[in-house]
């Protein structure tokens, strides 16, 4: 299993993060807001083979190198704290795209594969009114281990993770790495900006 | 006037109101209760909670408090998160002023840093988002706008909750029981029971005398340990006997004459329904017993499970079957089972999982009792059944009768055998079957767990317990470790809710997991192993087994 450590991106996009220290600040500046830390980083997606909400078994890479932008995150369907407060913020943030919706794919993976089938995150995306280009994604363990390995999330176990959402303007195009629970609005906000860089 | 009432009473005049009759409180305890546990108010509508800064809206069961702060009120702790007690005595309780104070029973997300709520700055907090010091709370903390009597009924709740007496513990002993059923099979409860009482001779093993106070000023990871080796653990075997309608009324006078903390391992037969509601009704835990037929019921909270049994088994078949594209390799399927054992509920199970799909069930169904007779007899009507050919074969049979098997009936297709059931790699499947039979195999495989295992059997070796039932004796050392483990972790603090959701939030932690290649848990999850190999036998002879493909989770 590969772990492939997250590398600082190199001088060819030191633009755009200028660009997203600006958007940082304006973020920051909100009353009350969550903590969240920003960075660009450069991932290598793991060629692993996951289970789509749908029982289909499909190839991670190629679910997100469809050239829609890629918006991730990972949950488990019986996480109470953390998970319920990512989706529903995922959720908010679809429905903040309006039309722009059909044009991203909006992707959770499980933490917890083992429990969580594709009929328990249908479910878990029916609580959260989930719309067609939100999917949810299980499999072995050892294709999701991959998968947070592969972006740096494993932190040893399901129960230990935190806030986290990545999101990606196209293949080949850095990741944006949001570290604590960040709101719609911001989502919002980075996900134009990291557009507008693309 | 019980004390609850008093607190109530409290809240109004703290809240300024004048106090209504006291009849009124009653309801407004099952309302406190139905906003914390279920998201409900009064009125029946949904709670709506808020997150600032546009976090969104949260409501009805996905608001309720419960969710984050956990039935035991006392909170949890999840990757970087914290979330605080909430039980009253941890808002309420004044700071210590002297380190020699005793200390508020652990909390591993113990807040020591504000000052104690009063009603009106803990119902500001709950509105508001601040906390007693007018600091604002995280960002995961909806801001809730309930009424006054809502917000009455509520603090109510928080108040009554972690205050009650805790049965089973005093302060030298722990007392646990343990429950075999009479229809458990006795080499195993022999096996069993060796293990659960070396373990607690073990576990007494240092001298002991009365637990003093936890104080404020011990709350080192090495205090906390001192304070569970002070208690004695002590085992209370409830044998039940009779028939299973009479098993409930037995372990209601048993717990009245032996009141326990927690129900320790265990061992049933093809029916612990009873013993599963029993610790249910009563707030027991229930850990880990050996069972092959577990009860479902992902809303309970008390009882927790290694794995489904045989109803894994059956989800392994109906897979094997099904599929991963629900396109069946099956048109039939034939399961034999024995009256009254467990392979009755777990043909029923696999029935129900192919209903729907194009696949004919049938069941043949030998007499109770009369192991190893008849069976032969009966898979050779089977086999002349029009339309019997090509038909999937699924045995839930004991060893006695997969030893009698007799002569693979003409037409036999694939043969699906229970591993629970038949013995595992021990099952005295007979040479000609090998080839036609996979086993379902809801464990680690023998070669890739035989490190795991080193540690249990080296310690039955050492106190010269006779290993007779390996899989059940390693289970209910790897039970005893699980908890004893646990607890240590709680320290001080025994309330039987927080039993339950430490080993949730911890098991996925631990390393040495017997028969199973992990163990997982978590809030709302029962089963701790979710998954199986299908194996079959390498040699017409011998324990050698090969797995047909990769370890599944149906």
């Amino acid at each position: 299993m590969r772990d492939c450590k997250p590398k600082a991106l190199a001088a060819r996009t030191g633009v755009a993060l200028l660009l997203l220290a600006a958007a940082v600040g304006v973020a920051s500046a909100a009353a009350d807001a969550p903590s969240a830390t920003r960075s660009l980083r450069e991932y290598a997606v793991p060629d692993v083979r996951l289970v789509r909400d749908d029982g289909k078994v499909v190839s991670l890479p190629e679910e997100m190198n469809d050239g829609r932008p890629v918006v991730l995150n990972f949950i488990f369907t019986t996480c109470t704290s953390i998970c319920p407060a990512m989706s529903s913020v995922f959720a908010q943030f679809e429905r903040r795209l309006g039309v722009d919706a059909g044009k991203v794919h909006l992707m959770s993976i499980s933490l917890d594969p083992e429990q969580d089938t594709p009929a328990r995150l249908v479910e878990y995306a029916r609580r959260f009114h989930a719309g067609p280009e939100w999917q949810h994604y299980t499999g072995t363990v050892a294709a999701s281990l991959a998968a947070q390995r592969a972006f740096d999330v494993y932190r040893g176990g399901k129960m230990s993770h935190g806030a986290l959402t990545l999101m990606r303007a196209a293949p080949g195009k850095p990741w944006l790495r949001i570290d604590g629970l960040a709101t719609p609005d911001d989502l919002l906000r980075d996900y134009r900006e990291l557009l507008a860089t693309r | 006037m019980t004390s609850w009432r008093l607190a109530v009473a409290g809240a109004w005049l703290a809240a300024g109101l004048a106090p209504q009759a006291p009849a009124a409180a009653s309801p407004a305890l099952g309302v406190g209760q139905s906003i914390y546990v279920r998201g409900v108010l009064a009125s029946g509508a949904p709670l709506e909670g808020t997150r600032a800064s546009g976090g969104g809206v949260t409501s009805g069961a996905e608001a309720a408090c419960v969710n984050c702060h956990q039935r035991s009120g006392l909170g949890s702790v999840e990757g970087y998160l914290s979330i605080p007690p909430v039980a009253g005595d941890y808002l309420f309780h004044s700071r210590a002023q002297d380190a020699r104070e005793p200390a508020l029973p652990y909390a591993e997300s113990l807040r020591g840093n504000r000052a104690p709520y009063t009603e009106a700055t803990l119902a500001r907090a709950i509105r508001e988002g601040v906390d007693s010091q007018g600091r604002p709370l995280s960002y995961l903390m909806p801001r809730f706008a309930l009424g006054d009597d809502d917000m009455t009924a509520l603090i109510a709740y928080l108040r009554k909750l972690g205050t009650g007496q805790v049965p089973g513990v005093t302060d030298t002993v722990l007392h646990f029981a343990t429950i075999v059923t009479p229809d458990a099979d006795p080499v195993k409860r022999q096996g069993m029971l060796d293990v659960l009482e070396h373990f607690f001779v073990q576990k007494n093993l240092s001298p002991l005398k009365p637990t003093p106070p936890m104080l404020t000023s011990s709350r080192t990871q090495y205090s906390k340990s001192m304070y569970m080796a002070n208690r004695r653990w002590q085992l209370h075997v409830w044998e039940l006997t009779g028939p299973a309608p009479t098993w409930r009324a037995q372990l209601e006078r048993r717990l009245a004459a032996e009141p326990v903390y927690a129900v320790l391992s265990g061992l049933g037969g093809s029916n612990w329904a009873p013993v599963h509601a029993f610790c249910e009704q009563h707030a027991i835990p229930c850990l880990l017993p050996n069972v092959e037929v577990p009860v479902v019921a992902e809303r309970d909270f008390y009882p927790l499970y290694f794995s489904k049994g045989v109803l894994l088994e059956a989800q392994l078949v109906a897979r094997a079957i099904l599929g991963p594209d629900e396109r069946p390799n099956a048109r039939a399927v034939e399961q034999v089972y024995r009256a009254g054992d467990s392979g009755e509920p777990a043909a029923e199970a696999l029935a129900a999982l192919l209903r729907g799909h194009g696949v004919t069930v049938h069941g043949t169904v030998l007499p109770a009792g009369a192991h190893g007779r008849g069976v032969a007899a009966a898979l050779r009507k089977v086999a002349q059944r029009k339309g019997a050919r090509g038909q999937a074969l699924v045995l839930w049979l004991r060893p006695t009768d997969v030893a009698a098997l007799g002569d693979v009936p003409e037409g036999t297709a694939t043969v699906y055998v229970s591993g629970l059931m038949g013995g595992l790699e021990r099952s005295p499947l007979p040479a000609g079957w090998r080839e036609h039979a996979v086993l379902t195999y809801p464990l680690d495989l023998p070669d890739r767990r035989g490190i795991r295992l080193d540690y249990p059997l080296g310690w039955f070796a050492a106190r010269r317990i006779p290993l007779v039932a390996e899989q059940v004796q390693t289970d209910t050392y790897l039970a005893c470790n699980l908890v004893a483990d646990v607890l240590n972790r709680m320290a001080d603090n025994f309330v039987q809710a927080y039993l339950i959701e430490q080993l949730q939030a911890s098991l996925e932690h631990r390393l040495i997991t017997g028969y199973y290649p992990r163990l997982s848990l978590a809030s709302n999850q029962r089963f701790a192993s979710k998954g199986g190999y299908i194996v079959r036998f390498r040699d017409p002879r011998g324990t050698a087994l090969v797995a047909e493909g990769d370890w599944i989770a149906p």
